[in-house]
């Protein structure tokens, strides 16, 4: 458990001195992304607690789930579909249950 | 905690891809919150110095004026006047701004025009330089002047009776931070403008050139009054 750890934090100190900040337009884009990254952490760590995970399906999941986010938004977004609070409410819905299941599965233990 | 223990190095990887979005997403955020004030002292402290910068220049100036004699005051006087008119060629402090048409496709349904630059958009940036204070100002080579005109001819624009089409130079002295200031303000022209996709830049530089108005000047109606003809 301690790699990951490190390696988030590793993540954020290189964010946070990295010179690179996301112009307004495209601001949208990338925290559908992030919402999309975080739903697949919160699941990975559930299939953790029920004892499925696998790791090339969350590896995968991960990116793939973060670049289908972000470019459903924007083809949305040239169609004239706001996809962008379907992808918050649906991602965001996913999380809260991927924590409740959590909470039951440590609740259990 | 959770019994995973495969591929560790793999997640690990995962984390800080994550964390990096983290934080690069909490600094634009941070960003876009705190421009707004931020900008805001700026902006009012610079007023602030430049008002007494300006008060300086003018109590110079009224000391200069009480000690020269009459002569070398109507010399200065013609030449400003004829600054002010446009007749002379002026460098100074001041910006560069060009402006381009829309490289963005139109949508399906949207009005082709909106992405097009037309003679508003040029007059309201013209029309916030003014107000920003600059001192001289040109397009594309030609000196505005109080009676030039900007005006859509076709899909090229008219300046003193000149045709130019996109892209625009306009090149306008004054202060530089200030200009950029007034063009760059939340909700302002060039935000407005770059809505639409038109590809604005704006070089603050230490000289900038401004020619002088090529023309002549003629008057067939109007005729200065005489003094006390009233």
């Amino acid at each position: 458990m301690l790699l990951p750890l490190i390696g988030l934090i590793i993540g954020m100190v290189m964010g946070s001195f990295f010179p690179l900040t996301i112009p307004v337009e495209y601001a949208k884009f990338m925290s559908v992304a992030l919402l999309a990254s975080l739903d697949s952490v919160f699941g990975g760590l559930r299939a953790g607690a029920e004892d499925k995970y696998d790791n090339t399906v969350f590896v995968t999941g991960f990116f793939t789930n973060a670049l289908m986010a972000a470019g459903l938004v924007y083809v949305g977004e040239r169609l004239g579909i706001d996809l962008y609070y379907v992808a918050l409410l649906a991602f965001g819905l996913r999380i809260f249950q991927n924590l409740a299941i959590m909470r039951r599965y440590f609740l259990k233990k | 905690m959770l019994p995973i223990k495969q591929g560790q190095v793999a997640i690990a990887l995962v984390c800080a891809v994550l964390g990096f979005m983290l934080a690069v997403q909490f600094r634009t955020t941070q960003d876009i919150k705190s421009s707004i004030p931020f900008q805001r002292i700026e902006d009012l402290s610079q007023r602030l110095s430049q008002t007494e910068k300006e008060r300086d220049t003018l109590l110079k100036q009224m000391h200069e004026l009480r000690q020269t004699p009459e002569l070398e005051s109507a010399v200065k006087e013609a030449q400003n006047i004829r600054m002010g008119a446009g007749v002379v060629d002026l460098e100074g402090k001041g910006l560069i701004i060009t402006v381009d048409d829309s490289k963005r496709l139109s949508k399906a349904g949207d009005n082709p025009n909106l992405y097009l630059i037309h003679d508003e958009d040029i007059l309201k940036v013209i029309n916030e330089l003014w107000a920003a204070g600059a001192e001289a100002i040109s397009i594309n080579e030609q000196r505005l002047i109080a009676t030039s005109e900007i005006r859509c001819a076709g899909p090229t624009l008219s300046v003193n009776n000149t045709r130019y089409s996109p892209p625009y130079e306009i090149r306008a002295i004054g202060e530089p931070q200030t200009l950029e200031n007034a063009l760059k303000m939340r909700g302002g022209v060039i935000e407005t403008l770059q809505f639409w996709g038109i590809q604005v830049s704006v070089k603050k530089q230490e000289i900038v050139q401004v020619p002088a108005y090529k023309g002549t000047f003629r008057f067939e109606y109007a005729k200065p009054v005489k003094d006390g003809g009233k």
